[in-house]
């Protein structure tokens, strides 16, 4: 699960081009959206294509992805007990 | 001149409901939808989704779809009128792009396969097919366009520019828009259920709609229906969620009232724009209420069974709208099965018999664009408005960006005579922005943000709307988007890019950190995308408001060879663009600036008439000492020989500075040129390195900007 989360820091920053991000500003239990990081809406739908992507698992719809995307734990969380790859 | 009031005098119209306004019309009495599963294309696995997609259409002209829509509808529009519109509006967001996204797929590198991709060439092609020689002007403000278009013909028809003009609206299904709007979930997969409480979304559609439009104080026989008048806004909000108190949607629908002036309680039925996304709905529904209270006329959308053509739909829904006038039917919100009550609307579901003498059409679109529009019975009395007489603009502030850097830098470098073109860095683009906040933004949006705040800032006076010109639009955004997609088999596309590739997002960007909440309006007139904007905010620009009239391209190393043959022509990649800050004035003081001419090249009565228009040529040589002339390379033969005979007719012997070889080759170089010819108004010279050797002063007399080519463009910068 460590291991998880310290990737999913290092891929969040890399796909949002978070340029003045590191991941030790992450706290996992932290609002994730909207929140210090400048992480918005458009961002989850890059972040849910991400998942897709490199982990099999689509998040494609508002109730899910509120949930899901609700903090950086409940993520790896959801990641972690439904990845397909 | 010309009446005020706008006459609907023939219309067309092609969409997943049919060919034609009888067949609209029988669909529109049957309740049918046109929403169907996606044929066009093969869809990756997992992804075939429904579409509003017109099955089986060709005229075999190897056109791209959106042209032979938008020609299918002209024509339809035209027939049995032996008439030659004056002016081409329309909008457009796909342009050439269903046919440019294959040949991409292909890996095509043959730039000739790539000539019909510019938005542009749809209205073009229209204008040439239709033999209009006038003003073409295209209006890429995404789903708003088509709506947009119609407001601008009805601004140019009551200025008495022109007594006819075709505009409308046309888009083609794509990859990019069918899975650009899949990656931002904003497809229902059942089929768009515009209202209904289980709605998820749009359904991606294609079609056209042209109106053939009249100026005059009486309906003229065979009036169709009336444009009453129409309001724009912007929501100055996101790039593409709706503002979430729909506070954008209200301002433009009460700016269609106060134009059509008219109250609330006139309107008789809403064509709501009623996407079917969560959002969208939930938005407009909102500004509804807020308008209409509990005095709420009966309303629909249509968006169930045609789906959401895009720019198409504005213009589609004026056609429906006309149509719903003349036959006294209100359409059905297809799709919708039971209203969703947190929206508190009580949509129309099944058609209705019913007059309406007056209807509202809703458009809102990415960029936070809205345009809405006012349809009246042309049989009523009434009176019309007179339109912009002054297309004068006091100039506030300006600025620029070249391959030498900013406007200051630019200059500096003319003077030492050297050439700016080139490539900037994007660093040096992005010195003065934020870098957060500018992170998901690449080249276009940078240098359209750099532009806008630096002509603000330069004018000391913050703009309430803002209009751009962009020839190719967001070419990273779009590339990139292309990129993903392919090479992921179809099945992964980055949202953050299929907003970005949105040729108004710019002009959204610039809108939001402005807060620029006026009309917002992108245009995308090729080499001519500048003058068109600034012909745009001539048309449309408020009162005494501070409005920003800008324009920039970028450079893209696959893509710009590809689409513009002048980047070919001339081997040298070069990018940038300008930005002025202006203010309306009928008692001008200051520097001013003003849109004088715009045609189709067709000879030297071209020149003749330019000559004319700029009130002959003892006035031509007493306001101007020098001359800026832009030739795209493409077109430096024709443009050459145009310019030879302006100054021989017109006796002109000041300075002529052609201006692209030093500014570089891309579309909206002329907004460049309008900075830096403003620079030099205001230091009362042309620098010895331009002037051919020595300085010239200008003494108080000013500089005329020529666009020549396949049109020819007259700009003057009058002291």
């Amino acid at each position: 699960m460590q291991e998880l989360l310290a990737e999913l820091k290092e891929k969040i920053i890399e796909t949002l081009d978070l340029i003045d991000v590191t991941p030790a500003d992450f706290n996992e239990a932290e609002q994730l959206v909207g929140g210090k990081l400048g992480i918005d809406s458009i961002d989850v739908l890059e972040l849910a294509m991400m998942i897709d992507r490199d982990y099999g698992l689509k998040i494609d719809n508002k109730q899910l992805g509120q949930k899901v995307f609700a903090t950086l734990g409940t993520l790896a969380e959801y990641i972690h007990t439904n990845r397909t790859r | 001149m010309s009446g005020g009031r706008i006459f609907v005098t023939g219309m067309g119209i092609v969409s997943p409901l049919g060919r034609g306004v009888r067949e609209h019309l029988d669909s529109l009495k049957q309740n049918r939808s046109g929403i169907n599963p996606l044929s066009l294309f093969p869809a990756s696995p997992g992804n075939v989704l429904p579409a509003g997609e017109i099955r089986g259409f060709t005229d075999g002209t190897g056109l791209p779809r959106t042209h032979e829509f938008a020609l299918a509808a002209a024509r339809e529009a035209l027939a049995g009128r032996e008439v030659v519109p004056d002016a081409v509006i329309i909008g457009t967001t796909t342009g050439g792009m269903p046919l440019t996204e294959s040949l991409l797929k292909q890996n095509e590198r043959r730039a000739e396969l790539y000539r019909y991709h510019s938005t542009s060439s749809v209205a073009e092609k229209c204008a040439e097919t239709f033999a209009c020689n006038g003003p073409v002007i295209t209006v890429t403000n995404a789903c708003s366009s088509g709506s947009a278009a119609i407001k601008l013909a009805c601004e140019l028809l009551r200025s008495g520019r022109a007594r006819r003009v075709l505009a409308g609206g046309a888009d083609a299904l794509c990859r990019l828009t069918y899975y650009g709007f899949n990656s931002l979930q904003l497809i229902d997969p059942a089929g768009a259920r515009p209202l209904d409480r289980s709605r998820r979304g749009m359904t991606v559609a294609e079609g056209a709609a042209m109106l053939l439009l009249e100026a005059g104080d009486a309906a003229p026989d065979g009036a169709l229906a009336e444009i009453m008048g129409g309001g724009l806004s912007c929501d100055a909000h996101h790039p593409a969620s709706p503002h979430p108190e729909g506070a954008g949607a209200l301002a433009a629908m009460k700016a269609a009232l106060a134009d059509a002036a008219i109250d609330l309680h006139d309107i008789d039925y809403i064509n709501l724009h009623g996407t079917g996304t969560v959002d969208n709905d939930l938005s407009e529904a909102k500004a509804v209420r807020a308008l209409f209270g509990k005095t709420m006329p009966p309303l629909s959308s249509i968006k169930g069974a045609t789906g959401h053509s895009l720019a198409a739909s504005g213009a589609i829904e004026a056609v429906v709208s006309a149509i719903a006038i003349r036959e006294g039917i209100i359409p059905a919100t297809t799709g919708c099965a039971e209203p969703d009550p947190s929206l508190e609307l009580i949509p129309v579901l099944e058609p209705m018999e019913k007059k309406t003498g007056t209807i509202l059409s809703n458009s809102f679109g990415f960029g936070g664009n809205n345009a809405c529009l006012v349809l009246g019975n042309p049989e009523v009395n009434r009176h019309g408005r007179s339109g912009p007489a002054s297309f004068r603009f006091e100039i506030l502030g300006s600025a620029c960006i070249t391959g030498a850097g900013d406007l200051d830098q630019t200059i500096a470098k003319l003077k030492e005579g050297c050439e700016c073109s080139g490539i900037l860095p994007v660093v040096d683009i992005s010195k003065n922005l934020p870098a957060r906040e500018v992170r998901r933004l690449k080249r276009l949006p940078r240098l359209a943000l750099a532009l806008a705040l630096g002509s603000r800032d330069a004018a000391g006076s913050e703009p309430a709307s803002v209009f751009f010109g962009t020839s190719w639009g967001p070419l990273s955004e779009t590339n990139d988007f292309l990129t993903g997609l392919y090479e992921s088999g179809e099945q992964f596309t980055s949202p953050t890019d299929f907003v970005g590739s949105v040729h108004n997002a710019p002009a959204g960007q610039a809108a939001i950190w402005l807060k620029a909440t006026g009309p917002n309006i992108t245009a995308t007139g090729g080499d001519r995308s500048f003058e068109e904007a600034l012909l745009a905010a001539a048309l449309t620009a408020a009162g005494r408001e501070t409005l920003l009239v800008m324009a920039a391209d970028e450079h893209h190393e696959i893509l710009s060879p590809l689409f513009d043959p002048s980047v070919s022509a001339a081997g040298l990649p070069a990018d940038g663009g300008g930005a002025l800050c202006l203010r309306k004035t009928d008692a001008p003081s200051g520097m001013t600036i003003i849109h004088s001419f715009y045609e189709r090249a067709r000879g030297p009565g071209t020149v003749s008439s330019l000559i004319s228009a700029l009130g002959g040529t003892e006035r031509i040589r007493a306001a101007h000492a020098a001359l800026f002339a832009g030739i795209p390379a493409a077109e430096r033969a024709e443009g050459e020989k145009q310019l030879a005979d302006f100054i021989s007719r017109s006796g002109f012997s000041a300075a002529i500075i052609d201006y692209r070889p030093l500014i570089g080759e891309f579309g909206s170089a002329s907004a460049a040129a309008a900075a830096i010819a403003t620079r030099l108004m205001k230091d009362g010279s042309i620098p010895a390195s331009l002037a051919g050797g020595s300085e010239r002063a200008l003494n108080g007399k000013g500089i005329l900007m020529l666009g020549l080519g396949t049109y020819i463009t007259a700009i003057e910068l009058i002291s």
